[in-house]
């Protein structure tokens, strides 16, 4: 009888949405973030919401088009000698289905370029500065305290200058709540400036001025990396 | 009736080795192929386990940093160039003349020169580690960071052009065998799907393969005699590699995964017992992919600050559109078909259900301002396994299961063919899929260790116990290989009940392949002359 076969099978169906959900449940408060890191800049923030945007819709078409194929292998399996439909194709479906992408593409895109818009948006003239260098296999910063306004010595050029070696990792301190920007300089190989809380990273190319611009809104201390090999 | 003039081996009268070594049989080329790039992919999966050695717990000292970029790079170099390339190459030698019913391949000494060209290639990218360590660039090798590494580079660039011209002349060995050589009545939108894909990936390596000669040429001058190609302070970009380099690698990522989309669309049909749904459409999709496949290579590069980031974030989103449509095409073939889940569907089934994560968790990229965050970092390496693994290593098993018959007249144990996909689909994942989580994180890839105060360490142990969960799949299939060349040949023509004309001919097939041919009105000629042509 095909009806308690379906019956079957919508069970079947149920019981491994529900194994799905039970799981996600179990392992939800490992996704605070939604798997990222805390965004601490204004940055961050409008790249995560881009990211949890894109999320979502990948798992609706993951839960959609992997559902399909469990349907039709469990509700399609063979069952006697008759040959089924040959159908070879239609038209209108592939018309269909050839929109539903399209679709997604548009609204992806779209959301992805206003973000993109915005998080590469210039700084302010009156701006800090921070100069970073890279070189194997660490960093150096460079800023101005007249920028800061901290400059107690009217006579000093007030550059600031922070390198790290190898061992130890260089400490660059910015303000909170105001745009920095970071300007890339390498004289060697290609590094990557990476701040996983920035959500942000940027090549750090010989002969490239290369710069981004973040405005902080959290305190805390964060860990970069410094890449050497990026690719 | 075409006749075509093709060197016929004068069999019975050399010994055994010498007849190996001196064929220019396209199936014994196809199975020497073969034979060849399994023998890397252990290789390659070898050092994927001491990758993940290294990688299983934190602050780990197996290996030390040298040793660790020596090895990523030949894992990566030796399962892209010398195994996932070539070995659509060997399917398609033994394959596609069987399909189209040509006698061989239109050129068979250049298809024996393509073969001889990899095992040489292959022992001179290794032999690095007999001179002062193996390339150590990664496989994109990064101008200008490549420009200073050992003389391990130099081999591994000498290699790489040397399986290049390889696949270049059997891209067009290829083309003129399918547009030149197909039977009486196979018209080209009758030719089967993997013949199709085949070609369309014979077009791309044209296209793509010299692009890239061209950036290994500019690099060994630069490193060996002074030139300064991608040194600014010579004159030259630090940008020029990654655009010449992905100019081809784009194009090449579907150079390893179309041959693998068409064995599953040879298989979902014959096991779900219906044409391949919209083939003609599939067939577009195919092109589609391809051509838009030239326009991307930038999405590699967002973070350079260098390349316009909306036209290739639009473009790579656009390539999702011919993919969904192939996806479509798939679950419509299986819909109200009559299915059953011999070895050949359970991998192509793997591949439908894994190669969709690997489609999804790519357009994460494609979305640039996410890019910027997962760039680089473990969530890549997820993608481009989800991608090369799940995808076209699932295919490579659906591939190897559906045509052993044919190619060596026995049939793999469904049993043991059971076990090895169960343990390969579960290792897979557990190896796999933390990699999203460890990369969202920060992770970076190509580190040779992390701190234990990352909090990288459980994902990891995880990953490198399924990684080596991959390993002991392996066994299941090697014991069923074995077990099979153990008993004699006894399968019939077609034992799958099968469409394609390579069933039509017996198991392995005679020297020459056909002795007759049945006439060709569609897609599936074995189909038409089981069921009649009136059930279509
Ligand atoms: C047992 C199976 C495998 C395991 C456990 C494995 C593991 C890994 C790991 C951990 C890395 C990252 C290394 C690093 O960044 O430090 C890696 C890189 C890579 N793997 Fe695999 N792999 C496997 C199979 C494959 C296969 C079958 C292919 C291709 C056909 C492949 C292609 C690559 C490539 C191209 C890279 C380089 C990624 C990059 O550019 O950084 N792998 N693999
Ligand atoms: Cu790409």
């Amino acid at each position: 009888m095909p009806s308690t076969g379906k019956l079957r099978v919508i069970r079947r169906v149920n019981l491994l949405i529900s194994a799905a959900l039970l799981a996600i449940a179990t392992i939800s408060p490992a996704f605070a973030g939604w798997g990222m890191p805390d965004p601490i800049t204004d940055q961050a923030k409008r790249i995560q919401d881009l990211w949890v945007f894109t999320l979502i819709i990948a798992l609706a078409v993951f839960f959609a088009v992997e559902g399909a194929l469990l349907y039709a292998i469990i509700r399609y399996r063979k069952r006697g000698d008759e040959l089924p439909k040959q159908t070879h194709g239609s038209t209108a479906l592939e018309i269909v289905w050839t929109s539903i992408p399209v679709l997604i593409v548009i609204a992806l895109f779209s959301y992805s370029f206003i973000v993109l818009r915005d998080v590469e948006k210039k700084a302010p003239e009156d701006a800090l500065s921070v100069d970073v260098t890279g070189f194997q296999f660490s960093w150096e910063f460079v800023y101005s305290l007249n920028d800061l306004g901290t400059n107690t010595d009217p006579n000093a050029d007030g550059q600031i200058s922070i390198i790290g070696t190898a061992a130890q990792e260089p400490t660059l301190v910015i303000p909170v709540g105001e745009p920095v920007e970071f300007r890339l300089k390498s004289n060697d190989v290609i590094h990557a400036f990476y701040v996983p809380n920035f959500h942000y990273k940027l090549d750090v190319v010989p002969g490239r001025d290369n710069r981004f611009v973040i405005t902080a809104n959290e305190t805390g201390e964060f860990t970069g990396s410094v890449r050497s090999c990026a690719g | 009736m075409t006749s075509i003039a093709i060197p016929r081996p004068a069999y019975a009268e050399r010994p055994w080795i010498l007849d190996w070594l001196m064929t220019v049989d396209h199936k014994k080329l196809g199975i020497l192929y073969l034979y060849t790039t399994m023998f890397f992919f252990a290789v390659g999966g070898i050092l994927a386990l001491l990758v993940r050695t290294q990688l299983a717990v934190a602050d780990n000292t197996f290996v030390n940093n040298d040793a660790y970029n020596q090895i990523f790079t030949m894992h990566a170099s030796a399962m892209l160039f010398l195994f996932i390339i070539p070995v659509w190459a060997g399917f398609g030698n033994y394959i596609v003349p069987l399909q189209i019913g040509a006698a061989d391949m239109a050129f068979p000494r250049i298809n024996a020169l393509s073969f001889w060209l990899i095992p040489p290639a292959g022992l001179l990218m290794f032999s690095g580690f007999l001179f002062g360590g193996a390339a150590d660039a990664g496989w994109t090798a990064y101008s200008p960071l490549a420009r200073g590494s050992g003389v391990g580079l130099d081999l591994w660039i000498i290699s790489v052009i040397i399986l290049g011209v390889s696949s270049t002349i059997g891209a067009a060995n290829f083309m003129v065998t399918m547009f030149r050589m197909r039977a009486p009545g196979m018209t080209m939108f009758r030719m089967p799907i993997f013949c199709w894909t085949m070609l369309v990936t014979a077009v791309l390596q044209l296209l793509a393969t010299p692009v890239l000669a061209s950036a290994l040429a500019m690099l060994y001058i630069d490193r060996n005699f002074g030139g300064s190609f991608f040194d600014p302070n010579g004159g030259g970009n630090a940008i020029l590699w990654q655009n010449i380099f992905w100019f081809y690698s784009h194009p090449a990522v579907y150079i390893m995964i179309l041959p693998g989309m068409g064995i599953i669309s040879e298989v979902l049909p014959v096991f779900a017992r219906k044409p391949l749904f919209g083939y003609k459409a599939f067939v577009f999709a195919t092109m589609g992919i391809g051509g838009l496949g030239f326009s991307v290579w930038a999405h590699h590069m967002f973070t350079t600050g260098a390349v316009l980031k909306p036209w290739f974030g639009f473009m790579t989103f656009m390539i999702g559109v011919p993919t969904g449509v192939k996806m479509f095409n798939w679950l419509g073939t299986l819909w109200r078909g009559s299915i059953t889940f011999e070895a050949p569907m359970l991998f192509a089934l793997g591949f439908l259900s894994m190669f969709l994560i690997g489609g999804i968790n790519g357009t994460f990229s494609a979305a640039v301002p996410v890019d910027f965050a997962i760039h680089d970092t473990y969530f890549v390496v997820a993608h481009i396994h989800y991608v090369l693994f799940g995808g076209a290593v699932f295919a490579v098993f659906a591939g190897l299961y559906y045509w052993f018959p044919k190619i060596w007249g026995r049939r793999l144990d469904e049993r043991l063919a059971r076990i090895h996909f169960a343990l390969q689909f579960i290792g897979f994942n557990l190896a796999f899929f933390p990699m999203h989580l460890l990369g969202l994180d920060g992770m970076p890839r190509r580190i040779a260790t992390y701190s234990e105060s990352s909090g990288w360490e459980t994902l990891n142990l995880i990953s490198t116990i399924g990684a080596f969960l991959i390993g002991v799949a392996m066994i299941p299939f090697i014991i069923n290989v074995v077990m099979a060349f153990l008993r004699p040949k006894d399968q019939p023509n077609d034992p799958w009940e099968a469409n394609t004309l390579e069933w039509w001919t017996t198991s392995p097939p005679p020297v020459h392949n056909f002795d007759s041919l049945p006439e060709v009105h569609s897609e599936r000629p074995l189909w038409d002359l089981r069921h009649g042509k009136t059930a279509h």
